[in-house]
């Protein structure tokens, strides 16, 4: 019987992930163990499979929309936590806003950089912020995005409906 | 359901031709209400490569110009309207009325191979849309 801990060796041991002093002990496991071997086959057999046969997941709608949905839940978490925080906690709350906001600023780069389409080099995908938009209801917010794709510039209502 | 859709050409110098849609949006089968007509398959298949909605119905659509310096109001439905005003150099600035109350503006510039689409979801998985673009001439 091995432990976790062993078994998460192992796996890392299979994926190249160890140190040269911590595979050698393995290794040495191995030649000597042989749960730890039929573990350390059925993690090989396991990763010969995967790559060739790996679930693909589709989105039910355009990249766009379910990215700008993501941007969507995150601003409106963060706005509801900034909201929430009395005066005390705010003051030492900026310091953990830099770990999101480095998030956003990734993937603002995401998609602005990386998301171009490879032929064209015009920008596959955009977060409309060329326009003015403006949601007066305080129960309901909105947001804009372009899908070049279709040639179609998209403002979503949310009415916050449970 | 909330509202619909428009679209902007040119008719005069400074005018406006505007065709608006209100749109269901449904994953369900057409309901069995003659009210409902089958968008357009160009609006439909912009909308499907957007959207996770299958199926698009037309509730409404409504054809108007919008003249220079005075906003048009276009009433989508019982509880939706839409007003459009022209700025000039192609920008628009659509207002979207929910039971009487303004719930968005947007300023937008315009062409004619685009759509601008106001949408929000619906109750039982549903969507609305309001499809700003240019009808055929």
């Amino acid at each position: 019987m091995i432990d976790h801990e062993t078994e998460l060796k192992l796996q890392a041991y299979l994926d190249g992930e160890l140190s040269a002093g911590e595979a050698k002990a393995i290794a040495g496991m191995l030649g000597r163990d042989v749960c730890a071997q039929g573990l350390y086959q059925e993690l090989r057999i396991a990763q010969s499979l995967l790559p060739g046969n790996e679930l693909e997941r589709m989105l039910p709608e355009s990249r766009e929309f379910y990215w700008s949905k993501i941007q969507r839940q995150i601003d409106r978490v963060e706005s509801t936590q900034a909201d929430g925080l009395p005066e005390e906690a705010a003051s030492r709350w900026w310091p953990r806003f830099l770990a999101p906001a480095g998030v956003l600023a990734a993937l603002a780069v995401f998609v602005a950089v990386v998301l171009r389409s490879p032929e064209g080099g015009g920008t596959f995908l955009a977060l409309d912020d060329s326009h003015e938009i403006e949601t007066p209801l305080e129960e309901t917010s909105s947001f804009s995005f372009r899908s070049e794709a279709a040639a179609m510039t998209v403002v979503w209502v949310d009415s916050h409906r449970e | 359901m909330f509202c619909a859709s428009s679209f902007l050409v040119r008719s005069g110098p400074a005018d406006l031709n505007l065709q608006a849609q209100l749109v269901w949006g449904t994953n369900n089968e057409k309901p069995d209400d003659p009210k409902l007509k089958e968008v357009d398959p160009g609006v439909a298949e912009k909308l499907r490569k957007v959207f996770k909605w299958k199926n698009y119905f037309e509730v409404k659509r409504q054809n108007f110009t919008v003249a220079a310096g005075s906003p048009k109001k276009v009433k989508m439905s019982d509880d939706c309207e839409i007003e459009v005003q022209s700025l000039g150099s192609s920008s628009i600035e659509v207002k979207l009325y929910g039971k009487g109350k303004l719930a968005v503006r947007k300023t937008q510039k315009i062409s004619p191979s685009e759509l601008l689409v106001l949408a929000g979801d619906d109750k039982d998985d549903t969507a609305w849309f309001v499809v700003l673009s240019q009808p055929a001439k």
